[in-house]
């Protein structure tokens, strides 16, 4: 037991070191995104598709922490932020592709508070009142040409509860769309992320997998390898190539001014600033200290050696797991944690903030995970404690897994928590 | 007349639409290839790296950007630093720690280096199969952004080295 409290607790100060407004892979955590909650970048995740293993899955998860019973105006994506995965399939650390998503939302009534008007059966009902559209996007990178890939396609609906949703799942899939070999959903599914935050109590040890109950805003995309490997060559099985790993990362981009009004609804202008961007889990909350959290989340992978090598060289948090528990980690070596460098950079590539996964032939579902891709079912918690501590034994927050399981199929996300189950 | 305001201010504010490089920087870009420090100010050469990040903590304080950037772009330095050798894998691709190990790190920045032709290989020749050296390396600083916006970053250029390689620096052994 108390092997097991030491752990959890260890857990607490890694999670808790980044900082104080920090609560989970990366919920809220930098100051400015924990004021932005709709275009907070939480999760990343990326592996071979379980169902064809030429096609890879990319997640992008957004909107930390929502309470199921959250109405009226539940949640959804933001219609004012762009929403993008990008992919580097060159090893440059440059995104060359991107898949970009823009919502719209529509109101059928506005004579009433109500959600939804009647029990929801499909997800062209009537009774549905407040919707959501979106179009799917994409973007060459390197010349700016973009092309639709789908339009116009729904997004999946709250789980309001019982009442509303007599078949929510039913509803929900009904979001999945295929267009142009590319399959997409997006919607509220249940938070995939799993961690104890009771640590951040005094470093108090709650022992509960804190994330169960919450859902997340989920984007899920799986798309055909040859569509985003370099020249839509799927590279050689065990090519040691920069252009076998691709490297994603998702990002949340706002209009530079806002205007408010008192006669009419506020109204957005000027080019898109990033304002939140994810590759690697826990990177921003532990490694990159307060003084540059918000911008990290302005800047770009490209830059992030010159920007923040050093952080990474030389991170924080097995300094404090000694410090405050006396947790035995290794000593940061003269020359820094080149093991961590290495790890950021497979075969070759930049090193970067990207969740980099190999792409060659050879590679099935069963090789994609953390830190090659990552599956929603890696924990990724321990696995980067332990890789932060060094010290050769392996180093656990308690919780190993989620509380709902993942499903096999498209798109693989539980379904969300019922507002009134 | 509000209404005139405003129309300048959205086309201002439209003029440009790059989501990954539009936030504007404090400082006045200038050209990385013709830096030009005003020539009454004292030269860096005996200023450290950590000297740098002293002013750089200094111009957080005080909201100084432009007046460091302008003091020490354009100048020569001599820096001791430690080259990893993955972060530091060809000419076209190289940074280096330009502080020891702090146990943990309070800059997160690592100078990208030009070099003179010829220096990368020299170096690459002088630390050998080692993951990691320190040398002393002298260049002009190319370009030095700093914003309470974006994070610092250190260009320098026309980079030689100046002295031979040797284990890396330990705590106590500050540049």
């Amino acid at each position: 037991m108390n092997k097991l409290v030491k752990s959890l607790a260890i857990a607490g100060i890694t999670l808790g070191a980044g900082a104080f407004t920090a609560s989970a892979s990366s919920h809220r955590e930098a100051p400015a995104i924990g004021e932005d909650q709709f275009a907070d970048n939480t999760d990343v995740y990326a592996f071979i598709s379980p169902n064809d293993p030429n096609k890879l899955v990319m997640v992008a998860n957004y909107v930390p922490l929502l309470l199921p019973a959250s109405g009226p105006n539940f949640y959804k994506f933001a219609d004012s932020v762009r929403y993008q995965i990008h992919i580097d399939n060159n090893g440059d650390a440059i995104p060359d592709i991107a898949y970009r998503w823009t919502f719209t939302s529509q109101r059928k009534n506005g004579a009433t508070f109500l959600y939804n008007t009647g029990p929801v059966d499909s997800i062209t009902s009537q009774n549905l009142n407040v919707t959501q559209t979106y179009r799917l996007e994409k973007v060459n990178e390197r010349t700016g040409q973009t092309t639709t890939i789908m339009d116009n396609v729904p997004v999946a609906p709250w789980h309001v509860g019982k009442r509303s949703f007599p078949d929510y799942e039913k509803v929900a899939l009904q979001a999945v769309r295929t267009a142009k070999g590319v399959t997409a959903f997006a919607g509220p599914r249940d938070e995939p992320f799993f961690v104890d935050l009771h640590v951040f109590d005094l470093l108090g040890v709650g022992g509960s997998p804190t994330t169960d109950g919450v859902n997340v805003m989920s984007l899920v995309i799986e798309v055909p390898i040859t569509d985003i490997a370099a020249g839509g060559v799927r590279p050689a099985a065990g090519s040691k190539a920069k252009e076998s790993v691709v490297g994603i990362y998702a990002s949340a981009s706002r209009k530079r001014i806002r205007f408010l009004r008192g006669e009419r609804p506020e109204d957005d202008f000027g080019g898109f600033v990033q304002v939140s961007r994810l590759g690697w889990p826990l990177i921003n909350e532990v490694i990159i200290p307060l003084q540059d959290k918000d911008k990290y989340n302005r800047s770009n992978p490209k830059d992030d050696v010159a920007n923040f090598g050093a952080y990474i060289l030389d991170p924080e948090v097995p300094k404090l797991l000694n410090l405050v528990l006396n947790a035995g980690c290794a000593a940061t070596p003269a020359g820094g944690r080149t093991d961590i460098v290495a790890l950021l950079s497979p075969n070759g590539t930049k090193t970067s903030d990207m969740l980099k996964i190999n792409i060659s032939q050879n590679q099935t579902n069963a090789d994609s995970h953390f830190p090659n891709g990552r599956a929603l079912t890696d924990d990724v918690t321990d696995t980067l404690l332990t890789v932060a501590c060094n010290n050769g034994s392996k180093i656990s927050d308690g919780v190993n897994a989620n509380d709902k399981p993942f499903t096999t199929t498209f798109p693989y996300l539980a379904s969300p928590a019922s507002g009134n189950p | 007349m509000k209404r005139i305001l405003l129309v300048i201010a959205v086309a201002a504010a439209c003029g440009k639409s790059d989501d990954r490089t539009s936030a504007s920087v404090a400082t006045p870009s200038r050209s990385p290839s013709a830096p030009s420090p005003s020539s009454s100010l004292p030269p860096l050469e005996h200023s450290t790296a950590a000297d740098l990040a002293r002013e750089i903590a200094d111009a957080d304080r005080r909201g100084t950007w432009r007046e460091l950037q302008h003091r020490w772009q354009g100048q020569t330095v001599r820096w001791t630093v430690t080259r990893q050798r993955l972060l530091c894998r060809s000419a076209d691709d190289c940074n280096v720690a330009a502080f020891p190990i702090e146990r943990p790190a309070k800059q997160g920045w690592m100078p990208q280096l030009t070099f003179a032709p010829g220096q990368y290989d020299a170096m690459s020749s002088m630390c050998g199969e080692q993951e990691q050296c320190e040398v002393t390396v002298e260049g002009t600083v190319r370009q030095l952004d700093v914003s309470p916006e974006l994070p610092t970053s250190v260009q320098l250029s026309n980079v030689r080295l100046v002295s031979e390689p040797h284990l890396p620096r330990t705590r106590t052994a500050r540049s």
